[in-house]
């Protein structure tokens, strides 16, 4: 369990979203509550959810599908160009493991690729 | 055959070999699949029908409906509630379908691009940071060019409205990601699918007469875009995104500066009161919530501009492969797409059925569409569709056909384009990239008759 790595990212969370300095989102649009039970158990899945979700909905992870070097990347890209805090090693690989496991290559049609209606499951 | 393998994991490792053991199809050198009688069998029972063109179907692809069904690979199916999550947003369609809340983004499902001219309410939405709060007095929304030019401007919309003739023009806006979610394997990113586009009505000025009250120098050489929306993270000292184009392409006459969305003032969630449309080339370059554009000496490097962001590799790459930066070229013109309007994907017909009316829409970035062909028999053969003509440069162009059917079945409708450099689209999202550009596979509905 990486309780350092929750807590860091609780503050983040705290400091980024913190209603008295952060400008007002648009009235019309309130993203819907995201919890990490929304999204497939295994070891680390909360410590990713809150990770991820420090910045940007998990949705925008969920959809998604690579490996785990292709995730590693991802989450360089996020240090590199989008002001993400890097994590520790440690909490890194907790990250690494649970998004190479849960969310790995999948078929176009497995994920977002075109869907055939007629299809009997 | 081995049952413990998903479908997608056998044709994965060796596609041809995948057909042989899961239906007993055999490749033939014309790469074409044929069916024994029992694999035809269970094609056909496994898409709910007969399958009348069956033996086209290409080898080694998997077939559409049964990779619908095959059960979930290794991954545990998530707890959230299966099927996309549809948009609630004032003034937008709830149809669309939403691909993500923070930041927003949602796409249009082809077949509610049926119109000749999207309406709003279906146009895509593509966000990269927060939506700032609608501005309550867009006439005084400021927009300043600097950089590489003679005499700096600060101006007002209200400015440019009364100093600028105005144009409008109908032109497609189109996400540089379209098309992302049939890359296999899959790219980075939102998993669009052909609904990252939309061809609206445009009103604003050239965006070369704002620049030429600026002066450019002649080392201008390159747009940087900077817009009002903060970063997701709240960080107001970090650009969400700061797209940029070459000169010639930004001083192009149908690059617009527009404050209008057919007929009526540009919408906040679609960027307003006033945002870039550089037509043709990847959305992100169209910034919305314009505030500045600094004129530069070399190629921009904001956010968005480096690495692998809307840039496809030179030297093409092994999907899924580690890329190299060094071999990549920025994404600028989009390529040829075509997409069936009507009928929807899954649209059941009456027995007896012998013919079907479809409508599409094609467009092709930079170029025009020459020619969209149609077939019924997994691209065994193809007809051609009445194209019509643009409204103006850079519009899209509607077609229409009537495709007769053999019998009652299960059917797939296939379309093509081709652009006016004689590039067609390809069966499957290729030339893979870590960021999925440049996804331009034919688009396919699955009809049902009887």
């Amino acid at each position: 369990m990486t309780k350092s790595l929750r807590a860091a990212s609780l503050v983040l969370a705290a400091i980024l979203f913190w209603p008295a300095t952060t400008p007002a989102q648009s009235p019309q649009f309130v993203p819907s509550d995201e919890k990490p039970e929304d999204y497939p158990p295994g070891p680390g899945r909360d410590d990713t959810f809150y990770s991820c979700t420090a910045c940007h909905g998990f949705k925008l992870v969920a959809q998604q599908g690579m490996n785990r070097r292709q995730w590693a990347e991802s989450m360089q890209l996020m240090v590199d160009k989008h002001g993400m805090t890097p994590l520790t090693d440690a909490d890194r690989q907790v990250v690494l493991d649970y998004l190479g496991a849960t969310y790995p290559p999948r078929a176009p049609a497995e994920g977002r690729g075109w869907q055939n209606p007629f299809l009997q499951r | 055959m081995n049952t413990e393998r998903s479908i997608e994991e056998l044709y994965a490792e060796d596609a041809e070999r995948a057909d042989a053991e899961i239906f007993g199809r055999k490749t033939g050198v014309n790469r074409r699949g044929f069916l024994g009688g029992a694999g035809l069998a269970a094609m056909g029972a496994a898409v709910g029908g007969a399958i009348p063109f069956a033996a086209n179907m290409p080898g080694g692809l998997i077939p559409s409906a049964l990779a619908q069904g095959a059960p979930a690979a290794t991954p545990a199916q998530p707890a959230a509630p299966k099927g996309p999550t549809l948009l609630n947003y004032p003034g937008k369609n709830d149809k669309l379908v939403v691909l993500g809340e923070r930041p927003l983004v949602a796409e249009t499902p082809e077949h509610l691009l049926d119109d000749e001219t999207t309406p709003t309410e279906k146009f895509y939405i593509r966000n990269n940071g927060q939506i700032p709060d609608a501005a309550k007095e867009p006439d005084t929304w400021k927009i300043a060019i600097d950089g590489e030019v003679n005499k700096p401007v600060e101006i007002t919309l209200g400015e440019l409205k009364s100093k600028f003739k105005a144009q409008t023009r109908r032109m497609v806006l189109e996400c540089g990601g379209n098309g992302r979610a049939f890359f296999n394997p899959p790219a980075r990113g939102n998993q669009w699918t052909n609904g990252g586009a939309g061809c609206a009505e445009w009103t604003g000025i050239q965006l070369a007469d704002l620049l030429k009250m600026a002066g450019p120098k002649a080392s201008a050489i390159y747009t940087a875009h900077y817009a009002a929306d903060l970063h997701l993270s709240g960080d107001a000292s970090r650009p969400t995104l700061s797209r940029g184009v070459r000169m010639p392409k930004a001083m192009d006459p149908e690059s617009m500066i527009v404050w209008a969305m057919n007929g009526e003032p540009l919408s906040n969630i679609h960027g307003g009161p006033v945002r870039l449309l550089i037509r043709g080339w990847a959305g992100s370059a169209s910034q919305k919530w314009l505030t500045k554009i600094t004129l530069r000496d070399k190629e921009h490097d904001g956010p968005g501009m480096t690495e692998f962001s809307y840039r496809v590799a030179i030297k093409p790459m092994v999907p899924g492969a580690k890329g190299d930066p060094k071999n990549f070229r920025i994404l600028e013109s989009m390529p040829v797409r075509s997409i069936i309007t009507n009928p929807a994907n899954g649209a059941k017909l009456p027995a007896g059925t012998k013919e079907i009316k479809l409508r599409g829409a094609s467009w092709a970035g930079d170029l025009t569409v020459k020619q969209v062909d149609v077939s019924v028999d997994f691209g065994a053969t193809w007809s051609g569709a009445k194209l019509d003509k643009a409204k103006n440069r850079f519009d899209w162009q509607r077609w229409t056909t009537t495709l007769k059917l053999p019998s009652d079945g299960y059917y797939e409708i296939w379309t093509r384009a081709t652009d006016s450099k004689n590039t067609m689209q390809p069966h499957q999202a290729g030339f893979w990239n870590p960021q999925g550009y440049g996804g331009n596979a034919m688009h396919r509905i699955a009809v049902l008759i009887g």
